[in-house]
């Protein structure tokens, strides 16, 4: 009887410990039960979006390799326009002082080639059109403008999916039962994700950021998004674009996020990435990007200027 | 594996019958449970203080842009102004459409946010609530930790809260002297200082008080306090209102290579 019950107390202990072995360390709870993929992150990253051509198929760095890499400063994208005046040391634009989680991988995109597919020709040629409309007329009006200068959304970056901007990597994720809330810092912008199994919104009601549905797989919270804008148009995509995030918090201190996007408009086929989030170094601070936009206003008035100045050369 | 099973099916017993009102009325940490989609209504946003109907700004834009009337909110009845901030609001309200920061779809600030025409959600755990917004994505945290500063002013303020009883209160410091409290001029400095105070009166309502303090504007503490009410549709949804793209014509297009006609 006593040894019967003592074997039975060490398979018990034995399942306990096997559980914890079994693949990682146990992700934290909130009081409902769910994972807590909660706090203030960063996913600023040390690595650019697509492989560089001269690593091939070489998704992984090694432990060495990485270590060599990080004393080289920053490697990755500079998200935004590059032809900037900016004293890149300034408004925490220096990636060199950005703090980085780990993350062995090559470039963001994965598989064997990191690299988005080409796009399909419908796609080609729907670019090139607005390229062509575009061409010539980008100072002439604030929708000429790109939507980060408009303060609309923060173009190519903010998301889904979420990748790194220029500068202020920064988010919150806050939990209720029946909500996941994800706050961008840039620009101010709260995803709101039911957990409820509701369906996505009616076809006709098209969003910036989309319309995100959520539901848990074992630890990882999966957040399906469609109904874009054909306007948001992440990396030339259409209206179809349609994302699939997981977030998993492999560590306290660090989240996975991957993502596959498609958009049969745009892609022959799917395409992947993912990147790791590490802690945000302390609060949300309020981005409020349209309120003090003197960039839009100066780049119009300096082009309306310069057109002044034109005329005035001619007529002499 | 059997406390996830045990948790599944405690979450899947919660969520049947998802209609927002069947909302447990508290968290799992015991605190009155806030989460859901809410809304003001009220006439609040055009004035704080009690009006009669009035003719719209714009001629074309008929009965749809007139001011429709309402009843004070602020429990005094009046805006208790020092004499020079009372005439400037008399000439902010005179200019009304010129000046409300809302015309240019700038961020409302506290209390403004709370009862503009447009639903807001809280998003509740532990340490943080998130309360979005959907006018403009204006949106804060509400850090309930111990107390921390604002790094610099916000239009949304810095907003730091705790629970007394039944009621969550909510300390905002650090609003910037950009916004204004209604349509009709209502106005504060940098100085101001609010205390807003959450209170479930029944399963689908809250009882919203908020005191305003700001000595360079008003000569006391004011307060005004509304009912706010849960969105009860099965599908309520905050969606987007990202209103800047509506505003650029006003605000730049005296700016463009060819004006509109």
């Amino acid at each position: 009887m006593k040894t019967s019950w003592l074997s039975c107390l060490m398979l018990v202990l034995a399942a306990c410990v096997f559980a914890a072995d079994e693949g990682h360390w146990a992700v934290p709870r909130t009081p409902d039960g769910q994972p807590d993929l909660q706090g203030t992150w960063s996913n600023a990253t040390n690595r650019p979006f697509e492989r560089p051509k001269q690593l091939g198929a070489k998704e992984f760095y090694t432990e060495q390799e990485a270590a060599e890499l990080a004393k080289k400063g920053f490697i990755g994208d500079r998200g935004g326009p590059q032809e900037v005046h900016y004293d890149f040391s300034q408004y925490g634009m220096d990636a060199n002082q950005a703090r980085f989680a780990p993350n062995l991988r090559t470039s963001i995109v994965v598989g064997p080639e990191g690299r988005v597919p080409p796009m399909i020709p419908e796609a080609m040629k729907r670019n090139a059109d607005l390229a062509a409309k575009a061409k010539g007329h980008d100072l002439d009006g604030p929708e000429n403008r790109g939507l980060t200068e408009r303060c609309l959304i923060y173009g190519q970056q903010e998301g889904p999916p979420m990748l790194p901007p220029m500068y202020n990597f920064n988010m919150e994720i806050v939990e209720e039962p029946g909500y996941v809330a994800i706050l961008n810092e840039m620009y101010h912008d709260v995803r709101l994700i039911p957990l409820d199994g509701s369906p996505h919104l009616a076809e006709d009601i098209r969003q910036w950021r989309g319309d995100s549905r959520g539901h848990w797989e074992g630890d990882t919270l999966v957040v399906d998004t469609t109904n874009f804008t054909d306007k948001t148009r992440f990396r030339g995509s259409s209206e179809h674009l349609h994302v699939v995030e997981r977030f998993t918090r492999t560590t306290p201190k660090t989240i996975l996020y991957q993502f596959t996007v498609d958009d049969p408009h745009t892609w022959a086929k799917p395409w992947s990435g993912e990147l790791v989030m590490g802690p945000s170094n302390g609060e949300i601070y309020e981005f409020a990007c349209h309120e003090g936009n003197y960039g839009m206003m100066d780049n119009l008035s300096g082009a309306r200027a310069e057109e002044r100045r034109a005329a005035e050369a001619n007529q002499k | 594996m059997l406390r996830q099973l045990a948790v599944t099916f405690v979450f899947a017993l919660a969520a049947s019958g998802q209609a927002q009102s069947t909302r447990p009325a508290r968290t799992a940490d015991g605190k009155p449970n806030l989460n859901g989609i809410w809304q003001a209504l009220n006439t609040a946003n055009w004035d704080l203080e009690g009006h009669a109907a009035q003719p719209g700004q714009v001629v074309a834009m008929g009965a749809i842009g007139a001011t429709p009337p309402g009843l004070s909110v602020v429990e005094s009845g009046k805006i208790p102004y020092l004499p020079a901030a009372a005439a400037k609001k008399k000439e902010n309200y005179a200019n009304r459409v010129k000046l409300d920061p809302e015309v240019k779809c700038y961020l409302p600030g506290v209390p403004r946010a709370t009862y503009m025409p447009f639903p807001f959600q809280i998003v509740q755990s532990q340490k943080r609530i998130m309360i979005a917004y959907q006018y403009a994505g204006a949106e804060r945290i509400i850090n309930m930790g111990a107390p921390t500063k604002a790094p610099d002013l916000f239009w949304m303020g810095w907003s730091n809260g705790h629970w007394e009883g039944d009621t969550l209160v909510v300390d905002v410091a650090s609003q910037n002297d950009q916004t204004w409290f209604d349509r009709a001029g209502d106005f504060h400095s940098d100085a101001l200082h609010v205390v807003e105070r959450y209170t479930p009166i029944t399963a689908d309502a809250l009882m919203y008080e908020a005191t305003i303090d700001d000595p360079k504007t008003f000569s006391r503490p004011w307060k005004i306090s509304m009912p706010l009410y849960r969105h009860l549709e099965n599908n309520a949804q905050l969606l987007e209102f990202k209103c800047v793209e509506f505003v650029e014509e006003l605000i730049y297009g005296h700016l463009r290579k060819k004006p509109a006609q």
